[in-house]
């Protein structure tokens, strides 16, 4: 009889033992998981999430643990947990690069009941953080194939440059710039016969440069590519949004388109007064 | 105080610079095809190849497989000729342009600084100075003189007039 219980309480605290250090091992292993997830980054996860897009993992945890503590439970004889095998598989899948997943099951170590409970539930609340981190997984994943996006484009953008720089050239001359252009010859010419002799030559150019800004909706709006240079390639691996960038560059143009007008502008007031002069030096 | 016609000789030199820069390639090209003489060469070469192609193309290679090898043979052997003397007639050409191009940036360089060391002190023209108002002071840049046109602002305006309208013409 003696020996039947000492039996029985060798087989419960075996079980108890073996239960305590199958969640210390599970505990560890979930450790190891966020401890490789820090070390490796992105790619782990990336491979993790290629296994984990294979079959579903949290259930198949869920079921282990479940399994387990029934097995647990139960004080069935020892033989490795259920666990290992599909740890193994598991980890064959997605946590290959976690050698703990394979390994052996961890030495007993004497804790309370209480404190194996504590594990339990400690374990099961780990399992919605490492749903969490399977989002965050799939997120980053993300993250960082935008971050490739941005920086595939942006290689694109400094790769192409030599047939948009053409491309800008012939663009440049589109029928509201010839416009333009030539509006400021005239004015210039007029200013220069009429006008300069009671007021500044600025004031007529500033005037006309309002009435472009109130007639370019009229005109057809030609959609200019972006320069792509090392400079706006550059800006976007900085981070700057390409919205930004596309409206300074849309700034800058503006900017240069006024800024050539001013100089058509004033080399023909320039040069009309000059051939006044030596038209009127020439004659008698 | 300002020369009478120095307005229209900044022009003239802004305009010649323009005009040489986008004549840029064709003079490198021309100077690369008088310097070197072994085009005829490659010409031949070319030739060659393609004959043997031909011949080769009218061999059956089950019937004549040694005629087959060793055309064969020549082909990739002339080929291999062929693109060493092409790479060392490419890199000529590269280094000949780029010569062309620092001579020219150099001739530039310098007579855009011998115009306005010509044209520190005294303007191209003089217009009055009500007419230039308010910025009088920036379009005489450096001269100081009221009323005139610094070399500057001059320079600077030739400058995006000619570039764009040998823009427009090209």
């Amino acid at each position: 009889m003696e020996s039947a219980e000492t039996a029985e309480e060798k087989t419960s605290s075996i079980s108890v033992a073996q239960r305590r250090a199958e969640i210390r091992r599970r505990k560890l292993l979930m450790n190891s998981e966020d401890r490789m997830n820090r070390i490796v980054g992105y790619a782990k996860n990336e491979s993790e999430n290629n296994g984990a897009s294979r079959r579903p993992t949290e259930p198949r945890f869920h079921l282990d643990l479940d399994r387990t503590e029934q097995w647990s439970s139960s004080s069935s004889s020892p033989r490795p947990s259920p666990f290992l095998p599909e740890a193994s598989g598991y980890g064959s899948r997605s946590h290959s690069a976690t050698p703990e997943r394979r390994g052996s099951p961890l030495p007993g170590c004497n804790e309370s009941p209480v404190a194996s409970l504590e594990d339990d539930i400690g374990v099961l609340r780990q399992r919605p953080r490492g749903e969490r981190v399977s989002d965050d997984l799939s997120g980053s994943p993300r993250r960082g194939f935008q971050t490739y996006l941005s920086f595939d484009d942006a290689m694109k953008l400094a790769n192409n440059k030599p047939p948009q720089d053409e491309e800008s050239d012939s663009e440049e001359f589109d029928t509201f710039r010839v416009f333009r252009l030539i509006g400021s010859i005239l004015l210039a010419i007029f200013v220069r016969l009429f006008v300069c002799k009671y007021l500044s030559i600025f004031a007529p150019f500033l005037t006309l440069e309002l009435a472009y800004m109130g007639l370019s909706k009229y005109f057809p709006k030609v959609e200019k590519k972006t320069k792509t240079t090392v400079l706006t390639a550059a800006l976007l691996l900085s981070g700057i949004p390409a919205e930004v960038i596309n409206r300074s560059m849309d700034t800058y143009r503006r900017m240069g388109d006024v800024f050539s007008d001013l100089c058509f502008y004033f080399f023909t007031f320039i040069l009309s007064h000059e051939i006044l002069l030596f038209v009127g030096s020439e004659t008698p | 105080m300002a020369a009478g016609y120095a307005w229209f000789l900044v022009l003239a030199s802004v305009f010649l610079c323009n005009l040489m820069k986008t004549l840029l390639p064709s003079i490198s090209s021309f100077l690369t095809k008088m310097i070197q003489k072994d085009a005829e060469q490659e010409i031949e070469m070319r030739a060659e190849i393609q004959e043997m192609k031909k011949e080769q193309s009218s061999i059956s290679m089950m019937d004549e497989f040694a005629r087959y090898a060793r055309l064969e043979r020549k082909i990739n052997k002339m080929t291999d000729k062929l693109k060493t003397q092409v790479k060392s007639r490419t890199a000529q050409q590269a280094k000949m342009k780029w010569v062309v191009n620092i001579i020219f940036y150099i001739l530039q360089a310098a007579l855009m600084i011998s115009l306005i060391w010509k044209y520190y002190a005294d303007p191209v023209t003089v217009v009055p100075n009500r007419w230039i108002a308010p910025v009088e002071r920036l379009v005489a840049f450096p001269t100081g003189v009221a009323g005139g046109v610094g070399i500057t602002s001059w320079l600077v305006v030739c400058n995006k007039v000619v570039s764009l309208g040998l823009l427009a013409v090209s």
